[in-house]
């Protein structure tokens, strides 16, 4: 399961994609299943050159009764950093950034997907 | 301190101009992130996990309460109200946004505050010793000579572009507060056996993924002739400096693979091609500058203050802050103060909007306007008079620049790591805090004495791991945060890399891992030694059976 992520252009900020637009809270982020891996809004978010900096799909998996990144990267670019819990996503609280919060382990690849091109 | 003439100022508001015309280019989506990404890095602004980051140059250190206001207003217009100080004694915002980015630089130049040469493959910002024209160590004052390199480095057009960034300390005291060693050229002044000034001239010195200590190429390089000297090295590098490889690209790994001798022969070669009248610096330049930085407004003052004395004597806070933070000064009656941006359970080298307001108003009380920006995430008062230190520790503790830890264990160097950085594959900021909070009695902290711990968040080595006492380096084991624990490294006038103890042991272990370390010291140290001597006598053997027979 996918999700796809970029930064915003003009301030930096943390977006995922949601159904053709950026949303800035991963639990609103549209999750690919199956078939659909989210290459097709990856390709079309490469597009978007004035309005993200280098989108790409993050690993998700479902856990804790919600879904969050699986490795610890990108959990805490969905949350903030660690050092001031005011600062960042996670000030804002709610039930999907509990889950992230409490989210733990980590997959053995870097959770990022097409990182490596293939020939 | 240095003020700017009318070509510093046109320069930096040209190119604020610039890069506000840049930044309208790159939204306008006339130049694509490619195109704009070394520009925007050849003015300081970095994309990291969260926002971007903004690193502002504090050129050798030097900083006032105009520019510390200056930064305190940035924080709190621009940023969430703090700045983070680096181990390139520049300070970094972490929530800057592209969009404001070209006015904040113009709100910088209103304090001679810029962006340039902190980022980029050119010569970085020149950093120097903070305890300069304070200490009676050292032979000259060499903020006069790190100045003469930033005007001569500043977007020299042969330098722009160079293989990879560059790095160079000045210092004039046979202790190094610079960690001169670790720089792709350290300089560091002395007095030749016939009294004349010269440079011992180290080249190739660098942490990152393949660490170096610097070798001397000069041992007694005439003052005179330092900015020729320093473009034939450059020239060197230059050329055979290899563009293929990011990782083999500095300097170092020349050095390391023609040989010191080699390469100093080259450089001579090339320097006697080099005209020095065109390059090296003018005596009337040299007096200009040195004017800026002449001690001036000390007062004739007794070598002791009984009023200190006797506060010393009535509070044992002060005295502990005098024992650990407080210095010799030159000058009768007047001290050097460190200042500790190491609060116990706080972001190492993090300051707040409001302590840079306090502390600006502190030293133009106190420290003649003049603030220094320390290597090891630290602050300098340089000139303060021991009939004053009560009160300016009074002032300090009220705004919580008080911690009394200057060299000690809980005084680490930390990175912003994975809580911030795009690079770092773990987090140092959290590691830092166990470690302190683990030794946050004083009278424990003292009874250690001095220990450096420095924590990288990864390979790059902004925390300066491999040159701490006890280094630690974050790594990624399958995704998961792991601490690779280095002994018996210094970046001071010792320069050595450190060795590694051994296997990498995870986050929840790097606290208890020290304490063990510590254990071992406390037990074998013999008078007077430091952990690292200690170490040093032993070897690394006692200290790998403490952590890792406790590991099983």
């Amino acid at each position: 399961m996918n999700v796809l992520t970029a930064n915003r252009l003009i301030d930096g900020e943390v977006v995922f994609w949601a159904h053709g637009r950026w949303v800035e809270r991963f639990g609103e982020a549209e999750r690919f299943e199956g078939d659909d891996t989210g290459g097709q809004a990856e390709a079309h978010a490469k597009n978007q050159t004035t309005v993200v900096v280098e989108p790409y799909l993050i690993e998700i998996s479902e856990t804790g009764g919600g879904y969050a990144p699986v490795v610890y990267r990108e959990r805490l670019r969905a949350l903030g950093p660690t050092n001031i819990l005011q600062h960042g996503k996670q000030a804002e609280g709610g039930a999907d950034i509990e889950v992230i919060a409490q989210a733990s382990g980590s997959a053995h690849s870097g959770g990022r997907i097409n990182l490596i091109k293939r020939k | 301190m240095y003020q700017y003439d009318v070509i510093d100022s046109e320069i930096i508001a040209d190119r604020v101009g610039e890069f506000r015309h840049q930044v309208a280019r790159r939204l306008a989506g006339e130049l694509n992130e490619d195109q704009f990404k070394p520009l925007r890095l050849r003015n300081g602004l970095y994309l990291q996990l969260h926002a971007y980051m903004l690193r502002i140059a504090i050129p050798y250190g030097a900083l006032n309460a105009v520019k510390l206001r200056k930064l305190a207003q940035v924080a709190r217009v621009y940023d969430k109200g703090y700045g983070h100080i680096t181990t390139r004694t520049n300070i970094q915002f972490h929530w800057i946004k592209l969009g404001d980015a070209p006015d904040i630089l113009a709100s910088l130049a209103e304090a001679e505050l810029h962006a340039i040469q902190t980022s980029g493959n050119c010569i970085r910002n020149v950093t120097a010793d903070p305890y300069a024209g304070a200490t009676a160590e050292e032979v000259d004052d060499p903020r006069v000579w790190a100045e003469a390199i930033r005007q001569w480095s500043t977007f020299h057009p042969e330098f722009s572009w160079l293989p990879r960034k560059f790095k160079i300390a000045v210092t004039a005291s046979a202790k190094d507060r610079t960690a001169a060693r670790t720089h792709d050229i350290g300089l560091a002044l002395r007095r030749g056996r016939d009294g004349s000034l010269g440079f011992e001239v180290m080249v190739g010195g660098g942490l990152g993924r393949s660490p170096y200590m610097g070798v001397t190429i000069r041992e007694h390089l005439p003052v005179g002739r330092l900015l020729s000297y320093l473009e034939a090295v450059l020239r060197v590098y230059n050329r055979l400096g290899r563009r293929d490889n990011n990782n083999k690209a500095r300097i170092k790994i020349l050095v390391a693979q023609l040989g010191a001798e080699e390469f100093a022969r080259q450089v001579e070669a090339e320097w006697v091609l080099i005209d020095g009248a065109q390059v090296d610096l003018p005596d009337v330049e040299l007096a200009r500058i040195r004017g800026f930085f002449a001690p001036g407004g000390l007062e004739t003052l007794p070598p002791v203050s009984p009023a200190f004395e006797a506060a010393k004597a009535a509070s044992p806070a002060l005295a502990r802050f005098a024992r650990n933070n407080v210095h010799p000064h030159k000058t009768a009656g007047y001290a050097i103060v460190d200042i500790s941006l190491k609060a116990i359970g706080e972001t190492p080298g993090d300051i707040t909007a409001d302590q840079m307001d306090a502390l600006a108003a502190l030293a133009e009380r106190y420290s003649a306007d003049d603030v220094r920006v320390t290597h090891e995430q630290n602050l300098v008062l340089p000139h303060v008079k021991l009939d004053d230190l009560s009160a300016l520790h009074a002032g300090l503790a009220a705004v919580g620049l008080a911690s009394p830890n200057i060299n000690l264990i809980s005084d680490i160097i930390a990175c912003p790591g994975l809580d911030y950085c795009a690079l770092a594959n773990a987090r140092a900021i959290p590691i830092a805090q166990a470690i302190a909070e683990r030794f946050a009695e004083p009278e424990l902290a003292e009874k250690i004495g001095e220990l450096k711990i420095k924590i990288s968040g990864c390979i790059n080595a902004c925390g300066h791991h491999h040159v701490g006492h006890i280094g630690i380096l974050g790594v990624d084991k399958k995704g998961e945060e792991f601490y690779q624990l280095t002994l018996g490294g210094s970046g001071a006038e010792d320069a050595e890399v450190g060795k590694i103890l051994g296997p990498a042991v995870p986050a929840n272990r790097v606290a208890s891992a020290v304490d063990d370390l510590v254990e071992v010291y406390l037990r074998e140290r013999r008078d007077g030694e430091r952990f690292l001597d200690t170490y040093r006598r032993t070897g690394l053997q006692p200290f790998k059976d403490a952590v890792y027979v406790a590991a099983h």
